[in-house]
């Protein structure tokens, strides 16, 4: 029965991650060998794109832009998503209901239309191609309210009554009693974060310009280039971007798993 | 027990602070501008009512891509749910390689998105490595390749979707599984219930509100499904979506206007859906 | 002096003094040229950079900031900078998009000081608009065939044919073909945005069909000789093309798959750059009788109508334009089209035989109508292409469809 087990779940993993090593394999050839399937099981190995990556500079600075990014957007979303997300479940406030669907308005809204008004308000704000436009609007997500929204939702409220008639102040009942009862949805928060900022392409493209602000996914589409792509470099690159986020991945997911306290409360 | 609303405004104030200063200008300028026949460009328009929206009713063009997009909808969402789902279930209890496993079956999700779509777009021509696979199992697939059919574009985009969200919902379902309490398991077990009972009484009644969550969110990214058919097809073969049908309108015709009509018309359909899943799965 | 027109002396005296300093802006201020461009991947983009200090270096007092833009969306950005008044001082935009800003006002014209140039560049169509110039030819691109001489060779056809008219177009096609082993004869373009038309309009501009008749106000696409063109098209890509997209097909065809296809210099870039060991040639697009028309398009140097800096714009213009540095370009970026009529009469071009053809083609090429609803008509092309080749529906009925739609697009401007 293991073996099954093991043999069903090695499939799925190989379709998983199958166009992930063709994508590792064409970054290992130099320009001029196609990426087929004699080639894919060739022993030709080069790390000469990723060599050329480095050469340039421009690799550094993108990977250090998206991870800078990223990294402040994350945290930000961690605390600020935690409080208003928890504000929504448990609080009562005048207009709650206008800000809880400006919420949902912003997420389901395509961003298309958006970014024509949101690059005047940037510029006008002085703050085009700086890395306060990839930051400031992204510093609360409207997804990481409502996930926490639902995660507190279904907390029973008995932790945080009790510890209120012990005489606990509102921070400390948020940051000692609910926060570590969050840490499943949190972890999952901050995954999410990390992943969608790395990846956003669209927003750093049209609110910043030069080199220095610029960001992986913009850096990496510079590679499709006119009627051709420079498949080594480009995949090069993607295979690169893909080792930061694995690593919060690995970081996180303990905590995913392991945060089982919450479930376990007593009523 | 009553809470003060100073500290509920309070808590909130992040979200009302980035609201205000960046999200509501956009919203109202957008909303202003479906209502008149602005184009991009241009220095002067006029006010249009309505008639925006009336137009995108008789436009066959929007229609089809609306379709489509209901197409990706309906099929995507629940396959992934369930696939989502069965992964996390094979990956929760403890065992040698989960770590591996796990990992290897996220890693399609951080990768880029352009990055996936052009080297599926490569997977499935005509001599890629899915075509190959197909012909070896026996179905014929399309001479020119999958993305070049208009009976297949639309289904490959959508398969290469449900290949990659898989592993984030699967994350998602794992938080839920392990924060149901291992006593209702043990007390199922001394009641002398099954492997499927347990499934279907326990787990599933209290995964519900994670389901509900990946389905709400599954939706609202499905309607707005747009990066892989800008990379793979730019919309050709039958593979538009509302999305893609509004960022050719408004930044390729420069129909601004009409464009942010269709925006908001999408918009109100995923709202509208996005409220129903919540009746419906609250009184399920 | 009298105390009352003292006063209104000084006011004077101050006002002149004022409109003296105001005049000639402040001597000794460094001007910044916002450039945007794309040619940006690693191994064209130090020539630009070089470019631009070069012109710094002679130029003191003037710095030139790149930006960069990317090829799948700059576009969008340009719009979208122009569409808030944020554009820059020099945007280089594809000659099909300069009428979108031409038309709107958003660029500076510039004929009255180019007048000595217009006869030493080619490529002004797409830039003019109302009797007036707006923008600057840089790099433009043709399109030829490719052959494949190796499979060339396994049919018994000389091993230099070129075909000079449809009729040897299809039988070189056809043996080609007939050749077997997965080998097809000509490429032919599927559903690809931007992309089949340009391979179509060749054959349709060959037979002298038109899009719209020379007064402007009707569609003519329908006539005899586009039905023509358009049947002929289809019978070469039924009955021995290839379908695919246009980087497939390239691939396919330096692999010797595909006999022949039609492509821009780009190709040759490829061949060279990445050594591909193949025995190809090219010739001039075929009509049905020789000579045939073929494609252009090219890029092109706009000045923002709101820069402030519009006289040293043009001059940096000029420079980026001159024969030297659009030599320059070519040789590193392998162009074949460079807009300066001098600078195609350099042995580089005249040298290598496929680049002769591109510079020969050139001569035998046009651009697609301008008209600022383009967008419209090259989709009403595309979408007729595309029920006609891949949708099975017959040929006169999408021509005269795709006639009835253009004409509409015409009434209505008209009205």
């Amino acid at each position: 029965m293991r073996a099954v087990k093991y043999i069903i779940l090695s499939i799925i993993l190989l379709i998983m991650i199958f166009p992930l090593l063709w994508m590792f394999r064409i970054s290992l050839l130099p320009a001029n060998i196609e990426g087929t399937l004699a080639n894919f099981f060739s022993s030709y190995f080069t790390l000469i794109s990723y060599l050329d990556l480095f050469h340039s500079g421009n690799m550094l600075i993108y990977l250090f832009n998206s991870f800078f990014v990223g990294l402040v957007v994350t945290l930000g979303n961690i605390l600020f998503c935690f409080m208003v997300g928890y504000a929504f479940s448990r609080h009562a406030f005048i207009g709650k209901s206008f800000w809880f669907y400006s919420v949902i308005f912003v997420l389901m809204l395509p961003a298309h239309i958006v970014i024509l008004p949101l690059y005047l308000l940037i510029y006008k704000a002085g703050m085009y191609d700086t890395y306060w436009a990839l930051i400031l609007p992204f510093l609360v997500n409207p997804i990481g309210i409502f996930l926490v929204k639902q995660y507190v939702d279904s907390l029973p409220r008995s932790m945080e009554e009790a510890a209120r008639i012990d005489g606990a102040g509102e921070m400390t009942i948020l940051l000692r009693v609910v926060m570590p009862l969050c840490k499943p949805a949190l972890a999952v928060l901050a995954i999410q974060s990390f992943m969608t900022n790395w990846n956003s392409f669209l927003f750093p493209l049209i609110l910043t310009g030069s080199k220095s602000v610029r960001t992986l996914p913009v850096g990496l589409a510079l590679y499709q280039g006119h009627q051709a792509i420079d498949w080594p470099h480009l995949m090069a690159g993607s295979s690169l971007a893909v080792i930061p986020i694995l690593v919060v991945f690995l970081l996180c997911q303990k905590h995913i798993i392991s945060g089982i306290t919450a479930g376990a409360i007593k009523q | 027990m009553r809470v003060r609303q100073t500290a509920g405004v309070l808590l909130a104030s992040p979200w009302i602070l980035t609201f205000l200063a960046f999200w509501l200008f956009p919203l109202i300028y957008s909303l202003f501008l479906s209502l008149t026949d602005y184009r991009l460009l241009q220095p002067t328009y006029s006010w249009v009512g309505f008639q925006n929206f009336i137009n995108l009713f008789s436009d066959t063009i929007f229609l089809n891509s609306l379709k489509n997009t209901f197409i990706f909808v309906f099929g995507a969402i629940p396959v992934t749910t369930i696939i989502s789902l069965i992964m996390a279930l094979l990956l929760d209890k403890s065992f040698r390689g989960r770590t591996l496993f796990r990992s290897g079956f996220f890693m399609p999700s951080i990768t880029s998105m352009v990055v996936i779509a052009l080297i599926f777009t490569n997977l499935y021509s005509r001599g890629g490595y899915i075509f190959l696979l197909a012909q070896m199992a026996g179905f014929s697939p399309p001479g020119n390749g999958f993305l070049l059919s208009n009976k297949t574009a639309l289904l490959s985009i959508m398969a290469m979707d449900v290949w990659m969200s898989v592993g984030y919902y699967m994350l998602l379902f794992l938080a839920g599984l392990k924060s149901i309490p291992i006593e209702l398991y043990e007390a199922a077990d001394v009641a002398g219930a099954g492997r499927w009972r347990k499934f279907y009484s326990i787990t599933l009644p209290l995964l519900k509100p994670v389901t509900l969550f990946i389905i709400v969110i599954n939706t609202i990214k499905s309607f707005q499904v747009f990066i892989e058919i800008f990379v793979m097809t730019q919309g050709k073969y039958n593979s538009s979506s509302a999305v893609y049908f509004i960022y050719e309108l408004g930044l390729n015709r420069f129909e601004f206007g009409y464009a942010s009509a269709a925006a908001y018309l999408l918009f109100m359909i995923i709202a509208i859906f996005s409220f129903i899943q919540f009746k419906l799965m609250k009184q399920g | 002096m009298k105390t009352k027109s003292f006063i209104p002396f000084l006011m004077i005296i101050s006002l002149l003094g004022i409109i003296a300093c105001s005049g000639g802006g402040r001597k000794g201020e460094p001007i910044t040229l916002e450039w945007w461009q794309f040619w940006t991947d690693p191994a064209i983009k130090p020539t630009i950079e070089k470019i631009a200090a070069d012109y710094e270096t002679h130029n003191p007092g003037v710095k030139i900031r790149l930006t960069d833009l990317t090829w799948g969306n700059g576009h969008e950005k340009i719009v979208i900078a122009f569409s808030s008044g944020t554009a820059p001082d020099i945007v280089e935009l594809g000659s099909d998009w300069i009428l979108e800003f031409s038309s709107s006002g958003q660029l500076a014209p510039i004929s009255k000081d180019i007048i000595a140039d217009t006869a030493k560049f080619y490529g002004w169509p797409p830039a003019i608009y109302n009797n007036d110039i707006y923008a600057f030819p840089w790099i433009l691109g043709t399109r030829v065939l490719y052959i494949n001489r190796g499979l060339l060779k396994k049919t018994n056809l000389d091993s230099n044919f070129v075909p000079v008219n449809w009729e040897q177009l299809k039988k070189l096609c056809y043996k080609i073909d007939s050749l077997g082993g997965g080998i097809y004869g000509f490429g032919s373009n599927a559903a690809e945005k931007h992309t089949l038309y340009k391979k179509f309009l060749p054959f349709f501009w060959s037979n002298n069909a038109r899009i719209v008749s020379e007064d402007g106000k009707y569609s003519v696409i329908s006539s005899d000789k586009g039905f023509a063109a358009l049947k002929y098209y289809k019978e070469l890509s039924d009955s021995c093309g290839m379908v695919d997209t246009q980087r497939r097909l390239e691939d396919a065809f330096l692999a010797g798959k595909v006999g022949v296809i039609i492509s821009g210099d780009w190709l040759l870039k490829r061949i060279r750059n990445e050594k591909i060991d193949i025995d190809f040639i090219t010739g001039l697009i075929p009509g049905p009788e020789y000579p045939g028309k073929s494609f252009v398009g090219g890029e092109y140097l706009a000045i923002s109508n709101k820069s402030q800096n519009k006289i040293e714009a043009l001059k940096f213009i000029k420079y980026l334009t001159d024969r030297e540095n659009e030599l320059l370009f070519c040789k590193t970026n392998y162009s074949a089209n460079p807009a300066n009529e001098e600078a195609t009469k350099d042995s580089f071009f005249a040298d290598d035989p496929a680049l002769q053809t591109f510079i020969m083609q050139l001569n035998l090429s046009r651009f697609p109508p301008a008209d600022p609803q383009w967008v419209y008509i090259e989709d009403i092309i595309e979408t007729m292409l595309e029920d006609v080749l891949f949708n099975g529906q017959p040929v006169a009925e999408s021509l005269y469809k795709a006639r009835n739609k253009i004409q509409k697009l015409i009434d209505e401007k008209r009205k």
